[in-house]
């Protein structure tokens, strides 16, 4: 484990330091594969512990985005990048409560259908106020952004770990094994819950601003494309939801998978995530992280 | 001293009356039990006692504190723990976790990891289940997950704890070995139980008092001397 952890710092360090060797095309690589981790991680972090899940992260990512375009140029870029974190995690507390009372396939299907109302409300507005995509003309330096996101990846797997293994994670734990138990028990599963979906939507809210801030450009119908949802998914179910490392092992995988499609064969890149996906939960149910510690003899 | 008041409680689940003005007082230190045919209501009390459905009429009163309103986690804490007739462990957690969880949201929170770990112990060592710690709590036989509902309850470090058939489906020696679990955990703990059971001698040899339920209503209690004897008990039994 202390090697393991080395080696995550040295990952971490490297995606940092990329800026001052790497090409541009370099640090774009590292730029997606840090949000994608931060993305998973956060997901994690409320369904990889209580066993919802959450289809509908989109709505995260893209109701950051879209109060990061509104305040950029009104105030300086970190604060809009946080204020797109408390937006998205103030919007998961007001759904929040409601939307966790159910769960199993109508959570999966409650947060995919809220996600796609919020797109759809979003394009509404853009559209009555007559603007189609708006531009970003004052962005941030590319390396200060990826420092930004490479910092947020770190975050979320440290906020990851933390919640693993602290109480309030033996409580989401009950809650995935036996709701009503952990009730019975003490857990105050309602609080929990609420808290573990505030927990996962604020990095992804911030992740959703910086991305809006790299491509210079916001658009609804892609800020809160549930293709999005689809891959955060797909990243942490294929690197398995039973660790820390599974989300990032998923993330890395995808994205530098989806590096080599686009270049080459940018069609497949749907068929092979889908494929991917299948294969992983008939056949590797603990996904990547569990393959690797089978190989490292380790839990 | 009055431990667990239930004053006047009903239940209507629409044209069926699954309690009818049941009332009833446990006492610190008891062993109470509950006896009654199925259908007859056990369960539907034990689940207004411990906040899981509210009730139509009445109110439950635990350690001088009114339970209405509140949920069974709020419930749970102030002391009073159920267990459940159709077990409910965490299956995917060993059978130590299914115990920390409990002794770090029950009665005594914000402990320490080695306080917690020390009820946990406790809790094993009292049920038996010491030597299977680390097994997957979904891989224990019956008897094992009976034992372990039990065990997360007094992790809880609940008062009272009521146990809704915990021998039900036991082989004759695993009862035995639970009715004398039970004696020990109340003395040895200060503990009171209400317990509900189909296993009637197990009821008779056990409890100080018992309060028959017949579709509903009570319709006797007693001490189980007496409960023996009574003819409208015998009746609603064994016809």
């Amino acid at each position: 484990m202390r090697l393991g952890s080395a080696l995550w710092i040295a990952l971490a360090g490297f995606g940092a330091a990329v800026p001052f060797f790497g090409s541009t095309y370099l640090m774009g690589v590292v730029f997606q594969v840090a949000m994608w981790i931060a993305l998973a991680q956060s997901w994690s972090m409320l369904s990889a512990t209580t066993g919802y899940l959450s289809l509908g992260h989109a709505v995260f990512y893209g109701v950051g985005a879209y109060v990061c375009v509104l305040l950029t140029g009104i105030i300086p870029f970190e604060f809009a990048i946080l204020a797109a974190a408390g937006s998205a995690a103030l919007f998961a507390a007001l759904i929040g409560l409601p939307v966790l009372r159910v769960r199993g396939p109508y959570f999966v299907i409650l947060t995919y259908g809220l996600s796609e109302l919020v797109r759809h409300v979003v394009m509404r507005i853009e559209s009555a106020l007559g603007s189609f995509g708006r531009m970003i003309f004052d962005v941030p330096a590319q390396e200060v952004l990826l420092w930004w996101m490479v910092g947020l990846a770190v975050l979320a797997t440290l906020g990851a770990y933390a919640i693993r293994h602290s109480r309030f994670g033996a409580g989401l734990a009950a809650i995935r094994e036996d709701e009503v138990a952990a009730q019975t028990i003490g857990v105050p599963v309602t609080r929990l819950k609420l808290l573990a979906f505030i927990a996962s939507a604020a990095i992804p809210g911030a992740v959703g601003g910086l991305a809006l801030l790299r491509t210079s450009y916001f658009e609804p119908a892609q800020a809160f494309d549930p293709v999005i949802s689809f891959t955060i998914v797909t990243m942490a179910l294929v690197g398995g939801t039973d660790s820390v490392r599974g989300p990032i092992l998923g993330a890395m995988g995808f994205a530098l998978l989806s590096e080599l499609l686009w270049s080459t064969l940018p069609q497949l890149y749907m068929i092979v995530l889908g494929l991917t996906l299948i294969v992983f939960v008939l056949f590797v149910p603990r996904g990547l992280s569990g393959l690797v510690g089978r190989i490292g003899g380790a839990r | 001293m009055t431990l667990l008041d239930i004053k006047g409680v009903s239940k209507r689940f629409g044209g069926l009356m699954a309690l009818s003005d049941v009332s009833l007082q446990v006492n610190k230190g008891e062993i109470f039990g509950l006896m009654g045919a199925n259908g007859a209501g056990k369960t539907t009390l034990f689940s207004v006692i411990a906040g899981h459905i509210p009730p139509t009429t009445g109110e439950v009163v635990f350690d001088g504190k009114r339970l209405a309103g509140l949920s069974p986690d709020r419930i749970c804490r102030l002391g009073l723990c159920r267990t459940f007739q159709i077990v409910r462990p965490f299956a995917g957690l060993s059978v130590a976790e299914n115990l920390r969880v409990a002794a770090l949201y029950g009665r005594a929170r914000k402990l320490s990891a080695t306080e917690a770990a020390q009820i946990v112990d406790d809790a094993l060592d009292a049920v038996g289940l010491a030597d299977r710690r680390h097994l997957d709590a979904g891989r224990l036989t019956l008897s094992g997950q009976k034992r372990l509902e039990i065990a997360r309850a007094l992790a809880t470090g609940a008062q009272l704890v009521m146990l809704d058939e915990v021998m039900a489906g036991l082989n004759p020696t695993e009862v035995g070995t639970m009715l004398d679990t039970l004696r020990r955990l109340r003395t040895e703990r200060d503990l009171t139980f209400v317990i509900v059971e189909h296993v009637i001698g197990a009821l008779m040899t056990l409890s100080d008092r018992i309060l028959v339920l017949d579709h509903g209503e009570c319709i006797a209690f007693s001490t189980p001397e007496e409960i023996g004897r009574n003819e409208r008990v015998a009746e609603v039994y064994f016809g």
